[in-house]
């Protein structure tokens, strides 16, 4: 009972505070208090209704429904962070295993790690000559360091008593991998994947100004057509979108808590 | 109650189940990549030297010794986790390479597979021990093994549902499933609370005379060694810890707890261990 009446209050504080920013930000924006033209909440919330109402539509590569322009910057982040993540757990499984391999793939770990993906853009264009695999490639390189990390790092502060129960029943390599080694890194792994999808959505937005579709060039257009209240109508879907990723790992974090 | 499997059957009457032959375990330092500060360090830590040390077959042996004086690396050693860097493990006369299904050991921390229900936790074991067998008979040799605990109820919950006993029950059934000729135990419960270590200390024995295994447990408890053991291994203080003394425990069983504390003879060892560990903790506390 008690419990119920504090989320439905949680609910209604978090409309009110909506309301309230939504009509400050459409007075500032009718007053003109920030700049001439700034468009306001009402107007933004209008063009809103207009791009979700039809979000599909598609007039050629410049006139994009903001749905098929969202599909498209998702497919290249699932294709570019899959891959990364099949790459990235066996490598650190094997950096967190092996002394040889993690001295010998570290250095270069730590000196990419901290480059900003869209650094590799140009790369990509070069050795790919396709904007399409050049922003799975930027996604892949982006997604690839959070996980291999974490899961290195997972691996080297397993719990030995795992290990050792494993050894004593004399387990092989490959079963102690498979069935010991993996299931006790999954959170040390979903926390890795999370951090790469946060960052690989942030990074889509950048990339696709520069490679053309997809959300980010759907902002970049905007800019071009000086139309602010379809890029906030952007910023929204963004936001909402990689909520609902971040979302999703949480839960499957959740799902393989194992603390007691 | 569990046929012994063959690998027992070449056994020569002569050997001992457990002999072992002037066992000493040297840890070196490991020298780690761009470490300069190990370059100064020569040798290693010596925890055990000079073990020797029989163990004739279904024999219940407890370890006691005061903290520190590499008990659980004798252990370790036994059970194959660690290599000896002197002497040798010998059982059923022949030396042994690592570790093998023929030892079930049993961990303080029970060291359960959190992702895995209880029953699947014995069923990883028995898996990895017996790949060939079926699902259905690895299934059912399971539940038999954790009923053999109590524990039927509890097949479907996960360890962070279970007490500390209860997980220790089930490492217990673990560590049997596999029919091992001897049982391994590190401080089993030591980390237990009195009453619930009373209760496993009993199911302990009862579980020992029905499954016919040697048991080698090492506790810091001296009324739990006089409780359970044939014979009990007196460790001196490390580093370089060996054998002080071996001491037969001829009471007879089965033990009550109550009524073996009133026996003379149980007075006497325990007055002889309270003097040896005390004599022993004082050398290893006034070092330091």
């Amino acid at each position: 009972m008690n419990k119920a009446i504090s989320t439905r209050l949680t609910f209604a504080v978090a409309i009110l505070s909506l309301l309230i920013f939504i009509i400050i930000w459409q007075v500032i924006a009718q007053q003109g208090l920030l700049v001439k033209n700034f468009p306001g909440s009402f107007k933004t919330i209008g063009s809103l209704i207009w791009w979700v109402s039809d979000p599909f539509f598609d007039n050629g590569p410049n006139d994009l429904g903001i749905g098929t322009n969202l599909l498209i910057s998702l497919r290249r982040v699932l294709i570019g962070y899959s891959l990364a993540v099949l790459v990235a757990i066996p490598l650190g499984v094997l950096m967190g295993m092996s002394k040889l391999a993690q001295s010998s793939l570290n250095p270069y770990v730590q000196l990419l790690k901290p480059v900003s993906p869209l650094a590799w853009l140009p790369v990509g264009l070069f050795v790919f000559r396709n904007s399409e695999i050049t922003g799975i490639f930027v996604i892949f390189i982006t997604s690839i360091w959070p996980t291999l990390i974490n899961t290195a790092f997972g691996v080297a502060s397993i719990n030995p008593d795992y290990l050792r129960v494993s050894k004593s029943l004399g387990a092989s390599k490959s079963i102690t991998i498979r069935r010991v080694i993996l299931p006790a890194i999954m959170p040390n792994i979903l926390a890795g994947m999370r951090i790469s999808m946060g960052t690989a959505w942030l990074v889509i937005v950048a990339a696709e100004m520069l490679l053309g579709t997809g959300i980010g060039y759907f902002i970049w257009n905007e800019w071009n057509n000086l139309s602010l209240e379809n890029i906030f109508v952007a910023i929204i879907i963004i936001g909402f979108t990689g909520f609902i990723l971040d979302q999703f790992f949480g839960f499957l974090q959740d799902k393989f808590d194992y603390s007691i | 109650m569990i046929k012994k499997s063959s690998k027992t059957s070449n056994s020569n009457k002569n050997y001992s189940h457990l002999e072992l032959v002037n066992l000493g375990k040297i840890f070196f330092k490991e020298k780690k990549f761009l470490d300069f500060r190990a370059k100064g360090i020569k040798g290693g830590f010596e925890a055990i030297k000079d073990i020797n040390l029989k163990i004739e077959k279904n024999k219940f042996v407890s370890i006691i010794g005061p903290s520190g004086c590499g008990k659980s690396t004798l252990l370790n050693l036994i059970a194959g986790l660690q290599t000896p860097t002197a002497g040798k493990i010998l059982i059923d006369g022949y030396s042994i390479k690592g570790p093998g299904p023929d030892r079930g050991v049993i961990f303080q921390n029970y060291a359960l597979m959190p992702w895995l229900t209880t029953i699947q936790n014995i069923e990883f074991a028995l898996n990895t021990v017996f790949p060939a067998k079926t699902k259905p008979d690895i299934k059912e040799r399971a539940r038999k093994y954790l009923s053999m605990v109590g524990l039927e109820k509890a097949s479907n919950k996960f360890p962070k549902e279970l007490s500390g006993g209860m997980k220790q029950r089930v490492a217990i059934a673990r560590a049997l499933s596999i029919n091992p000729n001897m049982l391994l135990m590190d401080e089993p419960f030591g980390a237990l609370d009195a009453l619930t270590r009373s209760y496993l200390q009993d199911e302990l024995l009862s579980i020992w005379r029905k499954n016919k295994v040697t048991v080698v447990l090492i506790t810091h408890s001296i009324e739990e060694a006089l409780l359970l053991s044939d014979k009990i291994v007196l460790m001196s203080s490390g580093p370089s810890a060996t054998i002080s003394e071996e001491i037969s425990v001829d009471l007879e069983r089965p033990r009550d707890r109550q009524k073996i504390e009133q026996d003379p003879n149980y007075l006497k060892i325990k007055l002889r261990l309270e003097k040896h560990l005390l004599r022993e903790t004082r050398a290893v506390e006034e070092v330091s």
